[in-house]
């Protein structure tokens, strides 16, 4: 009887390190667009009359160095420019969320706060038809930040906590758009 | 006496042989990097060609429809094809989605295009993923060609 038990307790245990191995489900829906998608394309793209499509390029990369981004990567056949810029994530919020939390939790709890963030562009040019007369841009600025240390009662938390976020506030992008357009004197047009 | 003395040294012969065996390194077969019919199958489904007329287009397009669906273009090398993005599981981003696109001439105006896709650095297996990233493909391409 104690034998049977036994047995069906290992088999539980068993089936219980099996589940945990099983892989998570399968993401098809992310190759599929949003109702999110259009939206986040109208504030990421501007379109421009000219034939110029290296002038662009080239302009696009002057703005975003003139907004401190290093350009890491870039293809011109395709259009492509990709950068990024390195900036401290400090903010008095969180550092008076800190400072509550260590004191309701009589000095027990240190809360990690964001420390340093890269922030990052990609951006790709392309012609939008036969003649190749209008252009279109399309920028996409996200960000990683860095945690610092804290603690939890007798627990140490060390740091390097990474958060990843795509940025979607449209000022972001009106901004980069409006000093792109007076950088080609150009109007931008949007769809 | 001298017969159970056999019996045991018979004993520790035959468990020897044994030991040694399992201490034998496996002997690699032969078929080790022959192609599966897994991979072949999996090959199938990753890849579809297309009409267009230069690369450079069908790269473009793949490029933009990458954009529609979120992803973050990483590297792009135009000589020979490659397009490599990721994104972030949203609304959770501690997942990442990778995927690199070839696209290569088959012949005058059939592009060749594959995706490989990995989700938190494992294969992506499941061909439902490629057929929803082919149909937004083609749909862009199509848009494209317009």
């Amino acid at each position: 009887m104690t034998g049977r038990g036994l047995l069906a307790g290992v088999c539980l245990i068993l089936s219980g390190l099996a589940a945990g191995c099983v892989t998570p489900t399968q993401p098809a829906e992310f190759f599929q667009l949003t109702p999110e998608s259009p939206r986040n394309k109208a504030m990421q793209t501007r379109f421009f009359e000219t034939k110029d499509e290296a002038e662009l390029l080239s302009a696009s990369a002057a703005v975003l160095q003139d907004l401190g981004f290093q350009v890491e990567e870039s293809v011109q056949d395709v259009g492509f420019l990709r950068a990024t810029k390195e900036r401290s994530a400090r903010e008095y919020g969180q550092d008076i969320g800190r400072f509550f939390a260590f004191l309701l939790s009589f000095g027990k709890f240190i809360m990690p706060v964001d420390l340093h963030q890269k922030i990052a562009a990609t951006l790709v040019a392309r012609p939008i038809n036969p003649e190749g007369t209008r252009q279109e841009v399309r920028i996409m600025f996200y960000r990683v930040v860095w945690k610092g240390d804290g603690q939890a009662d007798r627990q140490y938390i060390p740091p390097g906590q990474q958060k990843m976020e795509m940025l979607r506030d449209p000022v972001m992008y009106q901004q980069f758009f409006a000093k792109l357009s007076k950088a080609v004197f150009l109007e931008a047009f949007t769809l | 006496m001298s017969h159970t003395m056999r019996a045991i040294s018979g004993m520790i012969v035959i468990a020897g042989a044994w030991f040694l065996q399992g201490c034998a390194a496996p002997e690699p077969s032969q078929d080790l990097l022959a192609p599966t019919e897994a991979q072949m199958k999996l090959r199938s489904f990753q890849s579809r060609t297309f009409d267009v007329k230069d690369r450079q287009l069908a790269m473009r397009g793949v490029i933009a429809v990458l954009q529609d669906l979120g992803f973050i273009i990483e590297r792009a090398n135009e000589p020979l094809g490659l397009v490599t993005a990721a994104r972030f599981a949203e609304p959770n981003f501690y997942d990442v989605l990778g995927v690199t696109v070839t696209v290569r001439q088959q012949q005058e105006g059939r592009m060749l295009i594959r995706a490989n896709a990995i989700y938190n650095n494992k294969p992506i297996e499941d061909p439902k993923v490629y057929q929803n990233f082919f149909a937004a493909l083609e749909r862009s391409l199509f848009i494209a060609k317009e």
